[in-house]
């Protein structure tokens, strides 16, 4: 009986532990904001709740979720991936050349692109794992071959006969206001969370970034590990890719920017405000997702708020500095508390 | 300095050079039917910022006035990306806006972000660019670019005398309209049956920071090499007569594209030959007008001379023009009489109004 009680006292003791702690969580304050600021805009302004501009922001949030994942796959490694925009555009474009070019079918065009970014991403990896050079330096040069490449294979012809399909899908709406893409982002956050939390691999990953050296003298191949995120980073940045062209409609030399950068900001704002750290080794994948939400909801209700388009920058970059101190002063509080 | 700032300082130069300009208040003459409020509302949406675009302002202002519209307002997206374009255009949407001017930020790319609009009940009309078709734009009226090209690069050759080696800076190579111009100017060089000859294009260079570098490079390698210089994009345009003044040098000849001060001051001063006028405002100007026709119960008539380009057969050239020293400072008429003739009869050529 006592015994009992005293499994009892300890499962609720944990119980109210873990929602502690998940109310001091970062994706907790994330929540918080995008409940706050959805609030705000739906008052102040006209549409924020129609069904046109819910579905248009789920579709913005789902593509920027699978990008801001491309970095967070490499960000877990200690490293960065400065090529994601360039490996996605890339792929995309030969999937386009396969399906106009070489007559192949939708599914193995699909199948084959992904691969095709999964490979590019891996060589940045074997780069940064055979040279020791840091992957900001691999992966900024790699961003520029990529891109050259593929301009010089394309010459900057967009591939625009695709499947009517793929154009379909992208504007299809279920329930007049939800995009069939963000089912596509949250089942990759689902598959990313099983693999960080249920996987040997995805352990693996954490424990070569957190601490390569232990890492390794515990068993792990590290630079195979570092390969691999590498590879999935290029996978996820062509998936991210292939549903912006779903959006588009066609393969376009020009939908990630000149050699992928329009891509960065989304890439670093989501996994940083979701509380990857830098230094690798911690990963949020709720928190990226919740933090792509804030970044296309604040993009969507500053316009709507008719901010100036060029303040809207300037409020993100804002936002990622306010998410860095605000993390540094929470963590400070908690300390001081004792409750981390 | 960022690019966008730049940008933006260009954009204001153009924006005072054309603030007196009274082309608007002219042309509601030429509108015979009383201005009635309409509750037409207008976004002009560029694919990003480029000086090109601010006259678009006052047009839409002026076309606001002139033909009682709800509102015709010119709306920038932050950078020239597709995603940000498109974000915008969804925006604005959302806003109440109801019809739509639009440089496509990607000629088959924005035919997505375009069919949802119509499908929406918003017409849109593609600006300065075309939609590539099949597109729900109802026309393209923009610049014939690559005609642009070739009589820019016929007047340097005149200059010329019919001989020499010339080179050609121009635009980013992801817009279609570069490889048209590349096309003509090749064209033109080609008619003098080898005694001009292209020696060099560069490309990619609509931004300061590369246009800059490149052209400063070229010229500083190969200046005593090159007789002539041809420029189809407005920063490779702006950078090429600055860095012609800094050199003192007249004997190349230079043939230019757009309006810029520093292009107008350059034509001027003796440093560039002359420059090839486009006409934003007018495309901004007719085609608020058009719009609102177009939302009045106005159908696009099928059988009207419309031309044909790459991207569409369904192009209304809004106009080109060359200026040289004896018309630079007179070159706003210039403009108004390309619009002034494009106006007069845009409505009983293109439209079908009961």
């Amino acid at each position: 009986m006592a015994s009992a009680q005293e499994s009892s006292l300890s499962t609720n003791s944990r119980d109210r532990s873990s929602i502690r702690n998940f109310f001091f969580s970062n994706e907790f304050g994330l929540l918080f904001l995008i409940l706050v600021f959805a609030t705000i805009f739906a008052l102040l302004t006209t549409g924020f709740t129609s069904r046109f501009n819910l579905y248009a922001l789920g579709r913005n949030i789902s593509i920027d979720v699978v990008i801001g994942f491309s970095m967070m796959v490499v960000i877990v490694t200690g490293g960065l991936n400065l090529s994601v925009g360039s490996i996605g555009v890339s792929a995309v474009m030969f999937g386009g050349w396969l399906i106009e070019g070489m007559g192949s079918n939708l599914p193995i065009a699909l199948i084959l692109l992904l691969l095709g970014g999964g490979l590019l991403g891996a060589v940045n990896g074997v780069m940064v794992v055979r040279t020791g050079v840091h992957s900001f330096i691999i992966t900024l040069a790699t961003m520029s071959v990529y891109f050259g490449l593929m301009i010089w294979l394309t010459q900057a012809e967009a591939f625009r006969n695709l499947p009517p399909e793929v154009a379909t899908f992208g504007r299809t709406k279920i329930y007049g206001y939800l995009s069939p893409l963000l089912l596509i982002s949250l089942g990759v956050a689902i598959m990313l969370a099983v693999l960080y939390r249920y996987t040997s691999l995805g352990r693996n990953m954490l424990a070569a970034g957190a601490n390569p050296t232990a890492a390794e003298l515990s068993g792990v191949n590290v630079k195979r590990t570092f390969i691999l995120c590498h590879a999935l980073s290029g996978l996820l940045a062509a998936l991210a890719a292939t549903m912006l062209t779903c959006r588009t409609g066609a393969a376009i030399p020009s939908m990630t920017g000149h050699i992928g950068q329009d891509w960065l900001l989304p890439a670093f704002l989501a996994p940083v405000l979701g509380g990857t750290l830098l230094s690798g080794g911690k990963v949020s994948v709720l928190g990226t997702f919740f933090g792509a939400v804030l970044v296309s909801l604040l993009t969507n209700g500053l316009l709507l708020l008719q901010v100036s388009e060029f303040w809207v920058q300037a409020v993100l970059g804002a936002l990622l500095l306010s998410a860095v101190l605000l993390e540094k002063l929470r963590n400070v509080v908690l300390l001081q508390n004792r409750f981390i | 300095m960022t690019q966008e700032n730049v940008f933006q300082e260009f954009g204001r130069k153009s924006f005072r050079t054309l603030k007196n300009c009274l082309l608007g208040t002219t042309l509601a003459c030429l509108t015979a039917s009383p201005v009635l409020a309409s509750d037409t509302r207008v976004a002009l949406v560029p694919g990003g910022p480029h000086p090109y675009f601010a006259a678009w302002e006052k047009a839409g202002q002026d076309a606001k006035r002139d033909f009682g519209l709800s509102g015709a307002d010119y709306r920038v997206p932050q950078k020239w990306e597709l995603s940000q374009q498109n974000q915008l255009l969804e925006s604005l949407l959302t806003q109440g806006y109801n019809g739509f001017l639009i440089f496509p930020g990607d000629p088959v790319g924005t035919n997505s972000i375009a069919s949802e609009l119509t499908a929406e009940g918003t017409p849109v009309i593609a600006l300065a660019g075309c939609l590539k078709q099949p597109t729900p734009a109802v026309f393209c009226l923009g610049t014939d670019t690559g005609n642009s090209a070739y009589l820019g690069t016929k007047e340097l050759i005149k200059t010329l005398g019919g001989k020499g080696k010339i080179a050609h800076f121009t635009g980013f190579l992801v817009d279609p309209n570069t490889q048209l111009r590349i096309d003509a100017v090749q064209k033109a060089a080609n008619e003098t049956g080898g005694a001009v000859e292209v020696i060099q294009v560069i490309a990619d260079i609509d931004a300061p920071e590369p246009a800059e570098e490149k052209i400063n490079a070229f010229l500083a390698a190969q200046a005593d090499k090159v007789d002539g210089i041809v420029t189809t994009a407005w920063v490779p345009a702006v950078v090429a007569a600055n860095s012609l003044r800094k050199i003192g040098d007249k004997r190349i000849k230079m043939v230019g594209i757009d309006h810029d001060e520093v292009v107008l001051k350059a034509i001027k001063d003796g440093y560039v030959h002359g420059t090839m006028l486009q006409n934003p405002y007018g495309q901004g100007y007719i085609g608020s007008f058009a719009m609102n026709k177009l939302r009045s119960g106005c159908k696009v008539n099928q059988n009207a001379p419309f031309k044909s380009t790459a991207l569409t057969n369904q192009f209304i050239d809004s106009g080109t023009a060359f200026v040289g020293r004896d018309k630079v400072d007179t070159y706003i008429g210039a403009m108004e009489a390309v619009t002034k003739d494009l106006m007069a009869s845009f409505e009983s050529t293109y439209l079908v109004c009961n």
